[in-house]
């Protein structure tokens, strides 16, 4: 079977067996319904209080179908460094390297196929409350294209941050604290809650810096004001991240598997 | 009543002094949680920082406001499970039929029932929360006791409603999502400004997600130093307490046990 083949099955097998269980999915989007329309209330305040028509370059249709974006791809995060540190605690990551699979590319691809299915459920019933609140967005074909093609990558990304996360149970008592922080931070550097152009001037370009928004502000942004040239940018910017963290990915993953003990039995 | 309050009292300290020294076994993970989420309520109060340096005022609250709104629900939230923990993990006890070992104790099961964790997370909230306003606020003598006493009805309201969604298990089986999710609901409802919202979703506020007892009431008692405020914050809150013991004793009749062999220390 070749490498592609491969991983594209293990993908697949996690999308379907996420499938499975849609109806729990799909009770869990409530949650959704009830952060979009906090943010409806306050951005409708917002705009009303200022006396503007757009906020940041966007209207408050905009700005509602941007928030549901980044609420959908956040919300849409799998379990990876909770699973990768139970993998290491229990010992069960060792029972996983003697597959013929390497296993950070096990955990990549079940990832993308579980985070596939809960992006899409989330970003349909979040499009409907957002549509049912401020009415549809208008975007073209080549648009919804831009910013499905800024997808994947975030997802990567996300995923080998969430994954270096897990691996630092080889070494601390509790990396809990570790996912809250990342998740934290993800959220409001990454323009989860508002859009980066709305943060203090000098801070902007850090922002735009920093990886954290090629996962979440990068791609909604592009939604909402879809631009080739902002698609372009993103994906080096996430491409260069990628690239980055996977090298220091690789050099933690060696070290430490130099500390897996498994004994016959 | 006195005998009984007491020797409550004397048990739960026990618990308190118990519960810690299970914690502080794992020294490390324990205080990495207690830091990780004074750090992740801290992020929040930069997020409102940022936001109310762009937009001063919302509504007539202004950034001082939204610091004692988090630091009065965080320290509220925190106290409420560090000190009765499972209270969070109501839903899986049910479902699970984990409640028989409680059962068999010469106590009133749900008062001790929830003394029987402490969440290491909750006990950074609570400290994040009297550092905050303490630091933040900055506040004079009188507003501190009645900041201190607020937290207290929070809690009251928070151990309420912990015990009132958790006990959707004994209606509906394994409601471990539909809890969480409506758990998540009154926490994001509690943290934003509740002059953002008015007609259906004001009475939501006082009714089904009962937030209206966290945010608006004790920040309204503290803006004012209003005891008129304060008492109808403490009313609420006992009101949600007592449907939550009703519902629970009214659900336990429906209750099975799961028949596990439990060994406890």
């Amino acid at each position: 079977m070749t490498f592609w083949r491969k991983y594209s099955f293990v993908g697949l097998i996690s999308a379907r067996s996420n499938l499975a269980y849609f109806g729990d999915v799909v009770s869990r989007v409530l949650f959704l319904g009830v952060v979009l329309y906090i943010f409806l209330r306050l951005w409708k305040v917002t705009y009303a209080e200022t006396a503007v028509q757009t906020l940041g370059g966007l209207t408050i249709t905009q700005m509602l179908w941007y928030l549901t974006v980044t609420e959908s791809i956040t919300l849409s995060a799998p379990r990876v460094a909770q699973v990768v540190d139970e993998d290491v605690r229990t010992g069960s990551l060792a029972t996983q390297l003697v597959r013929p699979l390497s296993y950070p590319l096990y955990r990549l691809w079940t990832t993308l196929g579980e985070r596939l299915v809960r992006f899409f459920m989330n970003v349909s019933v979040g499009s409907l409350i957002a549509w049912i609140l401020v009415g549809a967005l208008p975007v073209s074909a080549v648009g919804l294209l831009i910013f499905v093609l800024a997808l994947p990558l975030a997802f990567v990304l996300d995923f080998w941050a969430n994954f270096l996360i897990g691996l630092g149970a080889f070494w601390l008592e509790d990396t809990s604290g570790l996912l809250l922080l990342y998740s934290r931070i993800t959220m409001i550097l990454g323009g989860m809650l508002i859009p980066l152009e709305l943060f203090p001037r000098a801070m902007q370009p850090v922002l735009r810096a920093l990886p954290f928004s090629s996962m979440v502000y990068g791609p909604a942004h592009l939604l909402v004001l879809p631009s080739l040239n902002e698609l372009i940018e993103l994906v080096l910017r996430q491409g260069t991240a990628i690239v980055v963290i996977v090298l220091f990915v690789g050099i933690v993953y060696r070290t430490a598997l130099r500390r897996v003990y498994a004994n016959g039995g | 009543m006195l005998p009984k309050l007491i020797s409550y009292l004397t048990l739960a300290a026990a618990y308190v002094r118990f519960n810690l020294k299970s914690q502080l076994e794992y020294r490390g993970a324990f205080l990495s949680q207690v830091a990780a989420m004074f750090i992740n309520d801290f992020f929040w109060v930069i997020f409102w920082s940022l936001f109310f340096t762009r937009f001063p005022v919302l509504r007539g609250w202004n950034v001082k406001d939204v610091i004692t709104l988090w630091a009065v629900t965080a320290a509220g939230f925190g106290l409420a499970h560090a000190l009765y923990g499972n209270g969070l993990f109501l839903p899986q006890l049910i479902a699970r039929g984990q409640l028989d070992a409680w059962m068999l104790y010469p106590r009133a099961l749900l008062s001790h029932l929830l003394l029987g964790r402490m969440s290491a997370t909750a006990l950074g909230d609570a400290i994040f929360g009297f550092v905050a306003y303490l630091l933040m606020v900055r506040p004079d003598l009188p507003h501190f006791v009645l900041f201190t006493l607020l937290t207290m009805s929070v809690a009251v309201l928070f151990v309420g409603f912990s015990i009132l969604s958790g006990s959707l298990s004994f209606y509906l089986g394994n409601a471990e999502g539909l809890a969480e999710q409506w758990r998540f609901s009154m926490i994001t409802f509690s943290t934003y400004p509740t002059t953002l919202f008015d007609g259906a979703a004001k009475l939501l506020l006082y009714t089904l997600i009962p937030a209206g007892f966290v945010s608006y009431l004790p920040v309204e008692a503290l803006r004012e130093l209003s005891l008129s405020h304060a008492a109808l914050a403490g009313l609420g809150a006992l009101a949600v307490l007592l449907a939550g013991i009703a519902v629970f004793y009214h659900g336990l009749g429906r209750y099975e046990s799961g028949n596990l062999m439990e060994m406890r220390g």
